[in-house]
């Protein structure tokens, strides 16, 4: 029977509801310090002193570390090299010192005792009047180095290819030392393809931080071993990753770091080498095991959440064929820290799921004083989303055509240009356009009472191409264990047992994924842009044929049928054609498990490079309604359909579609981390922030197809950041629909709502 | 998130805590649901806590007014069949929009009114429906009208070494009903604007009304220009806009003043339009 395209709950889900899941904060290693931090009160100033003493006259206070403290080998442009402020504080809760204490308790005790005298700068937070050359800098001290590895991760994820640096000459625009950029994309002559197209479009958009409020806030525990090695547990999406730069922050050899992937309580891409540095330096300055667990306001504080973007998009086309050219500047706000900055990808995305025949794209990543940028899912998607899927709606209503319509002319199709210069991989942009013009809540667009609105639009993932390697081993009892580095975030080990089953042609039940940590496991990537399953299951495939062939080669020695004759169904190997003769698995690996035997235990090993994307097309559809005297929206009901490839567990499938669309609405209609006019964060905590509760959000239909990818295991694509690429735009044009005219700031709360809807 | 340091004590009687008030240092926790989160930001720090959940002040007692004792819950307030009865639906409803069940179910009616927050739910339908709050201090019990209770933000009329022991509402004449508007903030679900009117209807006319208003600015109040075009049969939002005027609003970078100052007027002209279609014996 096959297991996979069938409803399994996940395999940690037992564990999870009875509450027997480990996570990190319940890890208690002997003699423990807990650490707490001095955040930042300025969003810009020079440090003149920090005051320990009566933090260390605290009973219980160990060690109060600043920057000068942690033996780190290097220091680079990025947060992860700048575990504690290094002088200058480029942001109001930016860590500047750790205290360590035999209780939390004492260590926020602490915490109030340290005094940081400081001396402030201007704070650098407006992107336009940043870039302008007068501008006073987010960072006085400029730290020289590359961007290492993050934030290429998710720029290739999203679509740059290789893409050509910007001529020097498209820096016409003279920008001060906060600007990066401009990054450039050019194609053809945009604006002789905008004056020749039938109707033209454009406006400003402006979106908000959004932080990914996971469950479980950042955290990390470092523990000294004896030999000198350093013991990482991590609430993180990517071990190697953490095992690699901390290696390097703190001049180690890799091999004397072992990370440890802790079950993650949430992370969404925001979970990459945060506090790690931080406790590792500890745990090095102080020889203790040292463990940082960030309360939520903290996380809120300290951590990386998604850029604020202002987008200046015109665009064009023609009732016959649809889209023309786009001519695009982003300033795309990074922060203090660009560790995961998208301002390098976003001139592509913002193209979406679209052919083009011109285009002039260009953008700049910003510097200022607030937090740093950080993964979140479809990074630089939601952003792009909501000025591309406006306009593309605004311009098929000039055109007098049908919204879908005008999409599905223009879809990009398998060798069309992409906007970064490379041919499009395979992509199912048409199919998905077309079930969704079948959808019926897009049909019931033209019959809606007053003050409804019913808003649709497309969007891209490329996805990561990660390589990756996997092990699989049969056991003495005949069933598999599986090895993978790879942290199981949302359900992926679910899918990986599913494709070992089918693989092997044991029971699900034989089958064990076992985690290993950065010491033992085969080399994994990054659980992130949506390229685990995609990679990673790929090579357990791989992993798992091997093994078979291994034990199909001994068994047909023993049974004396030749290998190409046998075939593995639940569990028994037997001759095609005979069941009847069938031996079980365990009957064979018995044999090369026990004391002597005639041949070596079965082990097999999978690699995988997928070389190319397999870029996975979405389509939202949102229903509100608005109440013009207050400006609340409802959302009503809501559609996502997308092509992912295959399902290997549709279940799952649904669960990151829905997850998708709830995250979207968040997006849309109230996500905004604000800071004052000093760059005080103004929203904090959960009582200020709001995220999309469970009665805000509607039913989410999910209608998923499946054109299979060459690449993936079973045909499978990465599904679950294309799952947030179309939101922000399906919720606007469902607003807009709904109010009569157009809001291009998000989120769109409903004070926003409530002007528009009286400034008709 | 971790409290300063403090001391804990189960108070064995009423007397005894306000005895155990002496203490400057102290404070009484009853669901501790306002307490415990200033406690772990370390806005509040009392060297003790006096635990009263104990007391037997827990119940809500229906006789020729209603009698809810301070600890009565939140969710036990908003199951109540007793002021719907009366025609006191806005004292249910105030309760029954506080946070979601665990939060209900913990937070006390008395520990909502003797904390004073200026966007707590209760003082909208505590004001419609001219409830006394009746407390015990070392002298004694005493009881405070709710028109001179809530003086500004967490400040009330409640002395130092008092409790509250009991909420008491007046059974309002007969054609009388009531209804609780609000609109929640989305992050916390605090209101931002909370109004709830209370009004008799004889002869197809509105006699008497009540409205109280909260969330909008420091102190909670009465809508006395919106009350007054209630009677007069004129448009209430308008006139609630003049009760608005003289407010001092609250707004922040998200929701601002001239929105709040709108949405209240709106949400006062609804509660006082559904109060007068519940008594005129529209099921809403
Ligand atoms: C997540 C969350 C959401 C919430 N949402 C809302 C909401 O939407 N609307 C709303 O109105 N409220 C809301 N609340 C607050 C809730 O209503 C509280 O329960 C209530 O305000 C306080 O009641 P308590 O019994 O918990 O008081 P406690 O926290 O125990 O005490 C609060 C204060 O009152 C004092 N006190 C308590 N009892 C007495 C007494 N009998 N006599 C004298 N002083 C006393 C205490 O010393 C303390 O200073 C929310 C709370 C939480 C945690």
């Amino acid at each position: 029977m096959s297991i996979v395209g069938t409803d399994r709950p996940r395999i940690d889900a037992d564990d999870k509801l009875r509450g027997a899941t480990r996570y990190l904060g319940d890890l208690k290693p002997h003699g423990l310090l807990h650490g707490r931090l001095v955040l930042a009160m300025d969003a810009h100033a020079t440090i003149n002193r920090v005051i320990k003493d009566a933090a260390l006259a605290i009973p219980g206070v160990v060690a109060v570390l600043t920057a000068e403290d942690l033996p780190t080998a290097m220091e680079g442009p990025m947060r992860q090299f700048e575990p504690l402020a290094r002088g200058e504080i480029v942001f109001q809760g930016q860590p500047v010192a750790l205290v360590l204490a035999e209780t939390e308790a004492a260590a926020e005790d602490g915490v109030e005792a340290v005094i940081v005298e400081t001396t402030s700068h201007a704070a650098v937070l407006d992107l336009e009047a940043a870039i302008k050359p007068d501008s006073p800098l987010a960072r006085i001290r400029q730290i020289g180095g590359e961007m290492e590895g993050s934030a290429a991760m998710h720029v290739e994820a999203a679509g740059e290819g290789e893409g050509a640096p910007a001529p020097a000459a498209a820096a016409a625009e003279p920008v001060s030392a906060n600007a990066k950029g401009p990054h450039r994309q050019q194609h053809g002559d945009a604006t002789a393809a905008l004056a020749g197209s039938e109707a033209v479009v454009k406006g400003t958009f402006r979106t908000s931080w959004v932080h990914q409020t996971y469950m479980e806030p950042q955290g990390a525990l470092a523990i000294p071993e004896v030999d000198g090695s350093v013991t990482i547990h991590s609430s993180t999406q990517g071990a190697f990753y953490v095992r690699g730069m901390v290696a390097k922050l703190y001049g180690v050899d890799v091999s004397t770091v072992r990370v440890v992937g802790a079950p993650l309580g949430g992370a969404f891409g925001g979970k990459f080498n945060l506090i790690d540095p931080l406790v590792m330096g500890a745990a090095l300055a102080v020889g203790r095991p040292v463990k940082l667990q960030l309360t939520r306001s903290e996380d809120f504080a300290s951590g990386m959440p998604a850029s604020a973007c202002i987008l200046e998009l015109e665009l064009g086309g023609t009732k016959a064929t649809g889209l023309t050219a786009f001519r695009s500047r982003i300033l795309l706000d990074q922060g203090a820290y660009g560790d995961w900055a998208m301002d390098g990808a976003v001139p592509v995305m913002i193209g979406g799921p679209y052919r083009w025949s011109a285009w002039d794209s260009l953008s700049y990543g910003v510097t200022t004083n607030r937090f740093g940028t950080g993964a979140y899912r479809g990074p630089g998607g939601p952003q792009v989303v909501f000025a591309l899927e406006q306009l593309v709606d605004e311009l098929a209503n000039k055109l007098g055509v049908d919204p879908l319509e005008l999409r599905l002319k223009s879809a990009a199709v398998e060798g069309d240009t992409g906007v970064d210069g490379d041919p499009w991989a395979p992509v199912a942009g048409r199919e998905v356009i077309e079930r969704t013009m079948q959808h019926p809540l897009y049909k019931k667009r033209g019959s809606l009472p007053a003050n409804e609105g019913i808003g649709v639009a497309a969007g891209v993932w490329m996805g990561a191409r990660f390589p990756s390697a996997a092990t699989c081993r049969v056991d003495q009892d005949g069933g598999i264990t599986v090895v993978t580095g790879a942290v199981d975030m949302s359900g992926t080990n679910t899918s990986f047992a599913a494709i070992a089953a089918d693989t092997f042609g044991v029971p699900i039940e034989s089958v064990r994924i076992s985690y290993a940590d950065t010491a033992t496991a085969p080399h994994a990537p990054p659980s992130g842009g949506s390229g685990v399953t995609y990679s990673v299951g790929q090579s357990i495939r791989l992993a798992v044929e091997d093994a078979k062939e291994q034990l199909l080669d001994f068994a047909s020695d023993q049974m004396d049928v030749a290998a190409s004759d046998l075939e593995v169904v639940d569990g028994m190997v037997r001759p095609v054609g005979s069941p009847d003769r069938g031996k079980s698995v365990a009957h064979f690996a018995e044999q090369v498990t026990g004391f002597v035997a005639t041949a070596p235990p079965i082990e097999g090993r999978g690699r995988f490079a997928p070389g190319n994307p397999s870029p996975s097309v979405a389509c939202h559809v949102a229903h509100v309604r608005i109440d013009p005297a207050t400006g609340e929206v409802e959302t009503l009901d809501y559609a996502v359909i997308q092509d992912v490839g295959k399902a290997l567990n549709p279940g799952l499938v649904r669960g990151q579609l829905q997850g998708g669309a709830v995250q979207s609405i968040g997006w849309a209609l109230y996500e905004e981390l604000q800071h004052d006019e000093y760059g005080q964060l103004l929203t904090g905590s959960f009582m200020q922030y709001a995220v999309p509760r469970a009665d805000r959000v509607p039913n989410v239909d999910v209608d998923y197809i499946e054109v299979p990818s060459a690449i993936g295991p079973f045909g499978a694509k990465g599904i679950a950041e294309a799952a947030v690429m179309a939101g922000t735009g399906a919720m606007a044009n469902a607003v807009a629909a709904a109010v009569g005219s157009r809001i291009r700031e998000l989120p769109m709360t409903s004070p926003r709502v409530w002007r528009a809807a009286n400034s008709r | 998130m971790i409290p300063a340091q403090f001391a804990y004590r189960r108070a064995t009687s009423v007397a005894d805590a306000v005895a155990a008030l002496a203490d400057p240092d102290a404070k009484v926790i009853a669901g501790g649901h306002s307490l415990v989160p200033m406690m772990k930001l370390r806005l509040a720090r009392p060297g003790t806590l006096i635990d009263i959940g104990g007391l037997p002040l827990r119940g809500i007692a229906d006789g020729a007014e209603i009698v809810v004792g301070s600890l009565t819950s939140h969710a036990d307030l908003a199951q109540a069949a007793a002021f719907a009865a009366a025609g006191l639906q806005a004292v249910a409803e105030c309760a029954a929009a506080v946070g979601d069940v665990q939060v209900r179910n913990a937070g006390t009616i008395g520990g909502s009114v003797a904390h004073g927050d200026p966007a707590s739910d209760a003082p909208a339908g505590l004001i419609a429906a001219d409830a006394r709050i009746r407390v015990a201090g070392a002298a004694g019990e005493r009881e405070i009208a709710v028109d001179a209770f809530f003086q500004g933000p967490f400040w009330t009329a409640l002395g130092e070494q008092e409790l509250v022991s009991a909420i008491v509402f007046p059974k309002p004449a007969a054609g009388s009903a009531s209804a609780y508007e609000s609109i929640e903030d989305p992050a916390s679900g605090y209101p931002l604007v909370g109004a709830a009117a209370l009004v008799t209807v004889a002869g197809g006319r509105v006699t008497a009304v009540r409205i109280g208003v909260t969330g909008v600015s420091g102190t909670p109040f009465r809508a006395t220009n919106a009350e007054a075009a209630t009677l007069a049969g004129a448009p209430v939002a308008d006139a609630a806009r003049l009760d608005i005027t003289g407010q001092d609003v609250f707004g922040d970078t998200r929701f601002d003043e001239e929105y709040r100052r709108h949405i209240a007027a709106v949400v006062i002209g609804r509660a006082v339009e559904r109060a007068i279609a519940r008594a005129q014996g529209g099921s809403q």
